[in-house]
């Protein structure tokens, strides 16, 4: 990046803008604090800031999309030289054709009763009315395939609730770019997609730049995908730019302190190297949660007529007491769905679950109820797992009256003193739980699952609501807990970076199925399967990858559940794919030390998963 | 076909309704006191003569039997003949018991095919009329939530919705036919006599449309597509009139449906108020006359009416909204 070439043309060049949010009796309150930037054409530039430092509002307004109580205080949005904030129609008449933008959430972006199609032609026809219907069909059916979004031709005709939460993105991108724009703004445009997927949006969005020569204003809020995805990054905090710099010399010489640390707080996954934690292991007891050839299928009734979705296929692991296992998957890889197994919610068509020799999948109602005092659930959304109208005493009481547990009074002090266990002061006990935060919130869930005194608890995405800063806190106290209590934990999760620093042994799932089983270490350094390869190099760090995502994910949409291939499941998207794959599908081998994988690349095909304890090293 | 699975689940279910509807007002009929025997021969008929009509009838013999022949005779097509109809034209309630013309009695498919044109030429019209005061206040308050349209939509209907239709029916036709003589009123001689039961009708329809209406518009305007197509650069008016109006369409026509059902079930109370020939003055008059088979008749053809009407709804429902299953 020459700065010659930036002084001499610019397209975007926002000065001293400020924008305020009005609050009751005319009082402001300021988001944005005179920020100045000029972004060259064909230029990728990253915002990044965590929520509340108006990166959002900073995209809207250059957007020409503010509405109450924000409004523009101070400053300019000058683009080709013509100021937005004071020729509104002229701002109007830019949007969608010279400004396009494209939003964090895709799934409710498109009218979900018109066809893809017919919104990008409707959308382009609007703002280039010369374009004839045809010629807006070609060339949405053009870009459609650009995106590579498989048979564009036949999507087009498709409704936005056919499409998958990246297709939808991408849909949505070619709905940004078939105006030819010259600014793209991006709004967190990665954040609700799978890593992998994420990786795919973002490498396309590269290759868009520099094919449509189209400006980039990436807004982010992680650090790593900023780096990864522009020429440069700015860095905004409390409503101001404190830093702009290339992704390199950010991350190397950072120079304003929230900057810092940004960096220093971020969770490594290699740095450091193997500890040599695994070799702690212990596998000469009996599991506390042995899950052997477990599925489910569940019905679904299209208009297609009946089909089965194949959540769960096949998935087995042990657990051992003091376990921190870590369940790793993408979104419908039947994470939930097996969580809901293992809790007895809802029971498995095939396999055996087993919590402590007792087979959760076949018990009965009443004895399913006994068992559940000993292992419990904490669940990903803080705000609807809780009941909103009930105080926060009765909550934690709630448990131990439904198993008839001591007298009233037991019962308020057996809450009081989990209360304080956990973190939350004693004088909220009477309160509702309205007042909590996210982080509070999923302390108050811990505290009632813990109350019962189980020896297992199952964390369904309990973190992946919270930042950086609360995920930290949390952890610390499950490790406190399990030091006192002697809890042994399964972590469901799709986060990479969060799985690597607290779990000792780590089980990845690719739709519905157990694809390796492996030790923490073994599996991050030396994995066995491709998908945790391709997990791996998706997953948001700043440090030097092991593995690239240009060799280890192909393009392409992993299959539906419904209509599985009849080979192994990754297929479609692994570089080592071979004509065995395709046809065949691998059961889990063993690796030696305790490691197991579901690929024919793995090498000796002895025996099957019951691998003996005492085995050594391949 | 799955669209033909759906025809045929659909018309199943909606047999399985019909006949329930049947039996159960057919037993209803029977349990209640009232003997139509009595009404059909007279106040004077001795009551050895009712014994033998009511006998010969089959009407002394158990409820299962009775019920048994009417469901054959349905299934054939047949609805029986009325009690008290004769084939030929005026109603005669009570008549004497030697009347000749009791053999000709009227066959209730016939009553009911002459009356049922009128009411659903009625029920159209009314819709067309709500539709037509209904839409754009709906819309207009929907697209304005809070502020004063949507308001004034609020106090409109409330207004609306409060005025008894009997009142409305007989001021609105002293008002537009007695004193100003601008439409007909009472009876039936041509397409002009349905204009004013239609327009009292059509308001007492029309809050409801406007509520459904203005509710979903502004549900639907405040959803994350409509937000961002002004940004993706789309005009207020398509914003406004194909993708918000599209989307409020499904639950309008979930209430259309309902409200075109109970229309054609029978608008009793203005039929009767304008002396209209629909379903509804000839349903007033079977019960007065405890004629049976045309009571068990309009319930079983108004529950079939009700049936088509659902499942065409759905129907159309899916083609607005594609995501909605069969």
């Amino acid at each position: 990046m020459s700065l010659d070439m930036v002084r001499n043309e610019v397209l975007l060049s926002v000065r001293d803008l400020s924008v305020a949010a009005e609050e009751g009796g005319g009082a402001l309150r300021p988001i944005l604090d005179r920020i100045s930037f000029d972004l060259a054409p064909r230029q990728i530039l990253s915002v990044i800031g965590e929520s509340g430092s108006g990166k959002t509002v900073l995209a809207r307004t250059i957007a020409n999309w503010l509405s109450a109580p924000l409004r523009v205080t101070g400053g300019e949005v000058l683009f080709r030289g013509r100021d937005l904030l004071a020729d509104p129609i002229h701002a109007r008449s830019l949007a969608g054709r010279e400004i396009a933008y494209v939003g964090g959430n895709p799934a409710g972006a498109l009218d979900p009763t018109m066809t893809v199609g017919a919104q990008l032609v409707e959308k382009l026809r609007a703002v280039r009315p010369e374009i004839t219907p045809a010629e807006a069909k070609d060339k949405a059916i053009r870009l459609l395939s650009a995106v590579r979004i498989p048979a564009a031709a036949r999507r087009f005709h498709e409704y936005p609730f056919q499409y998958s939460g990246g297709m939808m993105q991408r849909a949505m991108i070619v709905d940004a770019l078939i105006s030819d724009p010259a600014l793209l703004i991006a709004d967190n445009i990665t954040q609700p997609l799978d890593v992998t997927v994420a990786a795919q949006i973002l490498k396309l969005m590269r290759e868009l730049n520099a094919e449509f020569s189209t400006a980039i204003l990436f807004i982010c809020s992680s650090l790593p995908v900023a780096c990864d995805a522009s020429d440069e990054v700015m860095v905004l905090h409390q409503g101001r730019v404190v830093e702009r710099q290339a992704p390199a010399a950010l991350v190397t010489r950072p120079e304003h302190g929230y900057t810092r640390a940004l960096i220093a707080e971020l969770p490594t996954l290699w740095q450091g190297g193997p500890e040599g934690r695994d070799e702690r292991q212990r596998r000469d007891q009996r599991a506390i949660m042995s899950v052997n050839g477990v599925s489910k299928a569940y019905e679904t009734r299209g208009k297609s007529g009946k089909a089965l979705v194949q959540a769960v296929r096949d998935v087995t692991f042990d657990v051992f007491p003091g376990d921190n296992f870590g369940i790793v998957g993408e979104s419908g890889c039947g994470k939930s769905s097996l969580m809901r197994l293992l809790t007895g919610l809802e029971r498995p068509d095939g396999g055996t679950i087993l919590f402590e020799g007792e087979n959760v999948g076949a018990a009965s109602p009443a004895r399913l109820r006994e068992l559940r005092r000993k292992f419990q659930l904490v669940l990903q959304d803080p705000y609807g797992s809780l009941p909103p109208q009930s105080a926060i005493g009765a909550i934690l009481e709630e448990p131990l009256k439904i198993h008839r547990i001591g007298t009233p009074a037991e019962r308020r002090e057996r809450a009081r003193a989990v209360m304080s266990e956990v973190g939350l002061p004693a004088d909220i006990y009477e309160s509702l739980p309205t007042g909590l935060s996210a982080g509070q919130r999923q302390r108050l869930n811990v505290a009632r699952a813990m109350i019962l005194e189980p020896r297992l608890l199952i964390m369904d995405e309990t973190l992946s609501a919270l930042d950086q800063t609360e995920q930290g806190k949390l952890l610390d106290l499950f490790e406190r807990l399990q030091a006192q209590h002697g809890f042994t934990y399964i972590f469901i999760s799709h986060d990479m970076t969060m799985v690597r620093q607290v779990c000792s042994r780590i089980a990845v799932m690719y739709l519905g199925e157990t694809v390796e089983v492996a030790p923490n270490e073994r599996l991050f350094f030396e994995p066995g399967h491709p998908y945790t390869r391709a997990l791996l190099s998706a997953a948001p760090t700043l440090e030097p990858r092991r593995y690239r995502p240009e060799d280890c994910l192909l393009d392409g949409e992993p299959p539906s559940p419904i209509d599985l291939p009849p080979g192994c499941a990754f297929a479609s998207r692994c570089p080592s794919v071979t004509a065995r794959c395709r046809a065949e599908n691998p059961a889990l081998r063993t690796r030696g030390g305790q490691a197991l994988a579901a690929c024919f690349l793995v090498p000796d095909p002895s025996v099957t998963f019951d691998e003996p304890m005492e085995k050594s090293d391949v | 076909m799955p669209i033909l699975r759906f025809l045929v689940r659909r018309l199943f279910q909606g047999a399985i309704i019909v006949f329930l509807v049947s039996a159960l007002i057919f037993t209803l009929l029977r349990i209640v006191p009232g003997d139509p025997v009595r009404l059909m021969a007279g106040g004077m008929a001795p009551e050895a003569l009712i014994e033998q009509i009511a006998t010969e009838m089959g009407l002394r013999d158990p409820i299962y039997e009775q019920f048994g022949r009417y469901v054959g005779g349905v299934l054939q097509g047949d609805l029986g003949q009325s009690f008290v109809r004769p084939a030929n034209g005026a109603a005669v309630g009570g008549a004497s018991f030697d009347d000749s013309t009791r053999s000709e009695r009227a066959k209730v498919l016939d009553l009911i095919a002459q009356t049922a044109p009128k009411t659903i030429q009625l029920a159209l019209l009314a819709m067309v009329f709500a539709l037509i005061i209904a839409v754009p206040i709906g819309v207009w308050g929907g697209l304005n939530p809070g502020r004063l349209p949507d308001r004034l939509a609020l106090y409109l209907s409330s207004l609306l919705v409060s005025l008894p239709n009997f009142w409305l029916g007989i001021v609105l036709a002293l008002l537009l036919s007695v004193k100003l003589n601008l439409l007909p009123a009472i009876g039936y001689k041509g397409f002009a006599y349905t204009i004013l039961p239609a327009f009292v009708l059509a308001l007492e329809i029309a809050p409801f449309i406007i509520r459904n209406l203005s509710v979903s518009v502004a549900g639907v305007m405040g959803q994350n597509f409509i937000d961002i197509a002004r940004v993706r650069g789309l005009t207020r008016n398509q914003i406004v009139f194909r993708h918000a109006m599209k989307n409020s369409a499904v639950p309008l026509l979930n209430l259309l449906g309902v409200q075109f059902s109970m229309l054609l079930g029978g608008v009793l109370v203005i039929e009767f108020i304008f002396d209209y020939p629909g379903l509804g003055l000839l349903t007033i008059n079977a019960v007065m006359q405890r004629d049976f088979p045309l009571i068990q008749g309009i319930a079983v053809v108004t529950a079939a009416a009700f049936v088509l009407i659902n499942i065409v709804v759905d129907l159309l429902a899916t083609t607005i909204d594609p995501r909605l299953d069969y």
